[in-house]
């Protein structure tokens, strides 16, 4: 018997172990490696290098390229966080509701989600364009404003952005927040309104509580997305002259290690990113755990 | 009552139009520019009606590279996609099947890797890959991409096996099939549903890539359509027409995909499997 389970065992292993050797030899040592790189001054093309301890942590921390593109992430992040969360509960809740067509509205609804971000990017460069854009026009048309605006320029640059963000990523939130919703025992509400709750109590003792914790999941997950993106600011920003304003962590790190070849540097960025993202979950999992004890 | 009822069904109706207008008019937007000629799109206002024409799709097939992005981003895709599928399908078969130690820590390890940066794997994988002269190589990115994906095929595909009766493989044994034999004639041909949603995820998640295929591949006859479409940009710059026609292209596997699965997406399928 035990023999069979052994053998069992060893079988079970060697299936997996295909799985194991990708995913050790291709993100755990990596990263390993990564951290490693973070403390010499390793060249992007050439071998040789030599271990430096903290020099590269040091020289960031006193740049202000460093804390400026810091601060541009932050703000990219957050913006895009805030709107897609509150917009995809919004229609999350729209959706969950029971009308005519509603299939069609939740494919199109989805669909952003689905669109490579080199389309999703040009496609909005398009629409905003000043002079030929159906933004402005529209708007003009309207009345809402006067004169084109200028959606890519300085000015407007990140709000722009933002918004470009928010479209192609709230679909994520509404997909899973969908799921969790129609999972809900409708007798719950019967419950509420038999006791006399309004739509606006009932969502917030019946529906809220539900879904608290899916909610606080997708928080966690589109943090670490959107701390994490590269190709949105990069792409929106190519072009135009205007880098700085889009330049977050990874895009920061990979101009250190692809435009002036400082490995070490590019890679001390991606640490010092992966340590504020774990710092943020912790702060995000003492806060979740307060509210629910409430 | 009455009245309650009528603005409930009309903030239906709203809501509805906000959104189809929010997210289907750009993509309306799109088709309708590939369509149109150079001329009548730089003219303001926008012209709706006027000529339709396919010179565009003509013209990105002729000046321009995309063809070759068009078979790379093919042939990486796909050979990812069929590497990614059999390792996961070997690998969640063992997670559902098989007992043995520590087989949980390994499930939830895999999943751990989504708390990685994209940039921070890229900037050593691309030191590696070139240690090994595996850059600007589509083998090099299939592996780097395989990588990436394996994880949620993963987690997806043990879903699949998990939700799939075991006494229909124990009756398979009772016959006196292997473990192999049972995987290959019952398991497999019962999660084919599951195995297609995830393969064609899986394809559409390395299809977007933008990043992975920056990074490794610099050489234009090697490039996938991500890169070379904004190499396109970047050398045109305001031919719309041409970038809309190529952006259509890019999207078709996403439409696919998208009448593959919509019905698992919309019942919330997947949803820890989702990524980017």
């Amino acid at each position: 018997m035990n023999r069979g389970r052994s053998k069992e065992a060893f079988h079970g292993i060697l299936l997996i172990l295909p799985t194991l050797i990708i995913i050790f030899g291709f993100i755990f040592f990596p990263v390993g490696y990564s951290i490693w790189l973070s403390f010499t001054n390793k060249h992007a093309i050439s071998p040789t290098y030599d271990y430096i301890g903290f020099a590269n942590y040091s020289k960031l921390f006193s740049e202000n390229d460093f804390w400026f593109s810091l601060w541009r992430g932050a703000i990219f992040a957050a913006g895009t966080i805030f709107f897609q969360i509150v917009l995809g509960l919004v229609v999350a809740l729209f959706l969950n509701q029971s009308f005519r067509g509603r299939g069609f509205v939740r494919g199109v609804t989805l669909f952003p989600y689905m669109l490579p971000t080199i389309v999703v990017i040009l496609l909005w460069k398009w629409l905003l364009s000043a002079t030929y854009g159906p933004v402005n026009f529209v708007l003009e048309s309207l009345g809402i404003i006067h004169s084109p605006v200028v959606w890519l320029g300085e000015k407007w640059l990140m709000a722009s952005t933002i918004m470009v963000g928010v479209w192609q990523f709230f679909p994520f939130v509404v997909i899973s927040l969908l799921a969790r919703l129609q999972t809900i025992d409708l007798v719950l509400y019967e419950a509420a309104k038999i006791d006399g709750a309004n739509a606006w109590r009932r969502f917030i003792h019946v529906t809220m509580p539900q879904l608290q914790y899916v909610l606080f999941v997708v928080i966690l997950l589109r943090t670490f997305f959107m701390f994490t993106k590269f190709d949105v600011p990069w792409l929106m920003a190519t072009g135009g002259g205007l880098q700085e304003l889009l330049q977050n962590l990874p895009v920061l790190a990979f101009r250190r290690t692809f435009g002036f070849f400082q490995a070490g540097e590019g890679a001390a960025i991606s640490v010092i990113l992966f340590i504020m993202l774990i710092l943020l979950a912790i702060v995000y999992f003492r806060i979740y755990r307060k509210e629910a004890e409430v | 009552m009455i009245l309650r009822k009528v603005s409930y069904k009309f903030s239906l109706y709203l809501c509805s139009a906000f959104l189809l207008i929010f997210c289907g008019i750009p993509l309306v937007w799109m088709l309708f520019t590939s369509l149109k000629p150079l001329g009548e799109l730089l003219s303001y206002p926008p012209k709706i009606f006027g000529h339709y024409t396919l010179s565009n799709f003509k013209r990105l097939f002729t000046d321009t590279y995309f063809l070759i992005y068009l078979k790379n981003s093919v042939i990486v895709a796909g050979m990812t996609v069929i590497l990614d599928i059999v390792i996961a399908t070997f690998g969640a078969y063992s997670l559902t099947r098989y007992r043995y130690r520590g087989k949980e820590l390994l499930a939830n390890m895999t999943l751990f890797t989504y708390m990685f940066a994209p940039i921070m794997i890229i900037i050593p994988v691309y030191i590696l890959l070139q240690d090994l002269k595996l850059t600007n190589s589509h083998l090099g990115i299939i592996l780097a991409y395989t990588s990436i994906s394996l994880p949620f095929t993963l987690w997806l595909l043990r879903a699949f096996f998990q939700s799939f009766p075991a006494h229909l493989e124990e009756a398979a044994f009772i016959d006196g099939a292997s473990r192999f034999q049972s995987l290959m004639y019952v398991v497999i041909p019962e999660a084919l549903p599951g195995i297609i949603a995830t393969s064609v995820f899986a394809f559409v998640v390395v299809w977007n890539d933008y990043l992975f295929a920056r990074i490794l591949l610099s050489n234009p006859t090697m490039k996938t359509m991500p890169v070379g479409l904004q190499d396109i940009f970047e050398s045109t710059i305001v031919d719309w027409g041409l970038l809309m026609s190529g952006s259509m292209i890019v999207t078709i596997p996403a439409i696919i995909f998208f009448l593959v699965v919509q019905r698992f997406l919309i019942e919330g399928w997947g949803m820890g499997a989702m990524k980017g």
